[in-house]
């Protein structure tokens, strides 16, 4: 009798937690607990860098390291390096600047650091950053258990409970607006279930999200571009407006079902993955879609793959070549609370589990001013442009290596480049030895 | 943990720099215990260098690993990588004389190696071009002849330097590790041939 009064109990408590949570954020309204968990959060994080400075020994002190790098690169130009001591002829020297370039690109290169965690310099009390940080204290240690059993058993259930309900009101939602005819009615309704839905989700990361500039939001009609980190930037997005999303079509499973539902209720852009090859087909239906101005702005990721957030690998010239005005949308993640970064060594599952027992999301977002390709620019030159742009407003780093490279090699034609300057500078001088 | 070189008692990398390379040997690895040629396919920056196959097949060269007067191996442990790394060191001002010549001898002496294919102990005039001809290789403007002709210029002057005047029939057979040393005496090869890590505890404090 006693254990079903309890559990009774505890269920009711349980419910009337869920929905002082649920109901004002689908509503969009802020209660404030968020802010004041946030804050409680961030005066802990303090506490814990403070005691990590007291603990630690002068010699060696807090590490920050693969996010700045381990070696001082010569970044002078070639032709500096090579400038050699006996003249510009060839010479035996040149083959110690490329095997120290070589020994260089071994030991760190820029490419491989873009896909693994951005490294913190002070512990956030999740053991997954805690490579570099040892041992400190024993009150350290008393609030970091008491942090793991926050973040396992009180947030944890919380969050995976709202996500539920979240995707299964989406799925639910979707499918019933489907029903309905064309019309005002219709989207406006789906706009509806796919913010309220988008909410709730959000909410169950404990996502807060700033958005900036909102002047600049994207309009119907336009592409909006961004820097891309992980699934969870759809999220993001979305919670603001709504927008036509572009993508594979992930046959069965949870996405594949979202997938579907979503189409009935608005004209998302799915792809069969044969279609995705062909690049004529996606171009022609994009260009569709945007030549409707009353239809939805079209979200892309222009990198093709998921980054660590600390930089913007080069954008694929495909999305630009589309016409159309782009709006750029820069995204950056508060890494102190969550490492929100996709790296294709986990499944979603296990990514959604990470994040759901981080203490939060909290990212900016920051909308940019329109921008449309200039006369006598190509789609690569605009693609690059807008690509510093949104480098730029994020504070991110810019690389122009192919996010790609994640999973095949190099093409070779950049790899000629290098070859052809370098035999450049010995014959192009015309000093041949012969 | 002080790594020592095998001719004497130096500290070539602090701990916190072997825990760095660690971490990139797991990466380049692929978190297995040992690298094979294959493993270097990873490293985008890798593929501009144009002696690409020269760098790394030194990485596995015997006489580097210090395993053998030639040959190569299939794969290399953690401790071989460190072994490569060495010769990269940075010249350090507190190094005496004798210890900055070894040094620098060491250097060249990994450089000789990766002109010397067929390890016989020379350089000879095909070897060189072979050099020569991989470095030009990405221009489609240069042809073969081109590349000879560097190299059998900058062999003729290599002769030289350490054969002094020579008969009209004379053959030079190839340049051997002492020829080698002659042509760099008295040049300052030291700052050409370092990777310089950075200080980790300079960084660290600020945030």
């Amino acid at each position: 009798m006693e254990v079903a009064d309890l559990a009774g109990k505890i269920f009711s408590t349980w419910l009337t937690l869920m929905l002082i949570l649920l109901l004002p954020s689908a509503f969009g309204v802020s209660l404030g607990i968020s802010e004041l968990y946030l804050k409680i959060l961030v005066k802990t994080l303090e506490w814990t860098t403070l005691q990590i400075e007291k603990g630690v020994p002068k010699e060696s002190a807090l590490k920050n390291s693969a996010s700045v790098g381990i070696i001082q690169r010569d970044e002078s130009p070639m032709e500096k390096c090579l400038s050699g001591l006996r003249g510009r002829d060839f010479e035996l020297s040149d083959v110690f600047y490329f095997s120290k370039k070589g020994l260089e690109a071994i030991v760190e290169d820029e490419v491989t650091q873009k896909f693994s965690s951005e490294q913190l310099a002070s512990w956030n009390l999740l053991t997954r950053t805690n490579i570099n940080f040892q041992y400190i204290s024993p009150q350290l240690t008393t609030v970091w258990v008491l942090g793991v059993i926050v973040r396992y058993c009180v947030l944890l259930p919380l969050r995976v409970t709202l996500a539920f309900i979240g995707v299964s009101l989406l799925v639910i939602g979707t499918t019933l607006v489907g029903q309905l005819s064309d019309g005002s009615l219709k989207n406006w309704l789906s706009d509806l279930v796919h913010l309220t839905c988008c909410r709730i989700c959000v909410q169950a990361l404990s996502g807060t999200v700033h958005y900036h500039n909102k002047q600049y939001r994207p309009q119907k009609g336009g592409i909006c571009v961004a820097n891309h980190t992980s699934p969870i930037d759809v999220l993001i997005l979305t919670m603001d407006r709504s927008y036509a999303m572009v993508g594979q079509v992930h046959g069965i499973g949870l996405i594949g079902t979202i997938q579907r539902a979503m189409v009935k209720a608005c004209p998302h852009i799915w792809f069969e993955r044969s279609e995705m090859k062909d690049r004529h087909l996606v171009t022609k239906r994009l260009k569709e879609h945007i030549a409707d101005k009353k239809k939805l702005p079209i979200l892309i990721f222009p990198e093709g793959t998921c980054i660590n957030n600390t930089s913007v690998m080069m954008f694929k010239k495909g999305s630009f070549e589309i016409g159309g005005t782009i709006h750029p949308v820069a995204i950056k993640y508060n890494p102190q609370f969550a490492d929100a970064f996709w790296s294709g060594k986990h499944t979603m599952m296990s990514y959604l589990l990470q994040i759901m027992t981080s203490w939060a999301v909290v990212c900016d977002v920051w909308y940019m001013p329109p921008m449309t390709r200039e006369e006598g620019e190509d789609a690569v030159q605009f693609a690059n442009r807008v690509k510093s742009a949104i480098a730029i407003q994020g504070g991110l780093t810019e690389l122009s290596w192919d996010a790609m490279l994640k999973r095949t090699k190099v093409k070779d034609t950049f790899k000629k480049e290098q070859q052809k300057n370098y035999s450049k500078m010995i014959v192009g001088n015309g000093s041949l030895n012969s | 943990m002080a790594f020592a070189d095998v001719d004497g008692p130096l500290v070539i990398f602090s701990s916190d720099q072997i825990e760095q390379l660690h971490r990139r040997f797991k990466q380049l690895s692929g978190d297995q215990p040992t690298i094979r040629k294959e493993n270097f396919n990873n490293v985008p920056d890798l593929e501009l260098n144009p002696i690409r196959s020269k760098i790394i097949r030194a990485f596995f060269d015997n006489r580097n690993l210090r395993k053998g007067p030639s040959g190569l191996a299939d794969e290399i442990n953690f401790e071989d990588f460190l072994t490569i790394m060495s010769y990269f060191r940075p010249i350090d001002i507190s190094m005496d004389e004798e210890q900055v010549q070894l040094c620098r001898k060491e250097k060249l002496r990994f450089l000789f190696h990766m002109y010397d294919s067929d390890s016989d102990g020379r350089i000879t005039l095909e070897e060189y071009r072979n050099v020569v001809e991989e470095l030009l290789s990405g221009n489609p403007h240069i042809e073969k002849e081109s590349a000879r002709s560097i190299a059998d210029g900058a062999m003729m002057e290599a002769a030289s330097v350490c054969v002094g005047q020579m008969e009209p029939d004379q053959v030079y057979e190839g340049i051997t590790f002492e020829d080698f040393l002659k042509i760099w005496q008295g040049i300052d090869i030291e700052t050409k041939m370092h990777v310089r890590f950075l200080n980790m505890e300079t960084i660290a404090l600020c945030h």
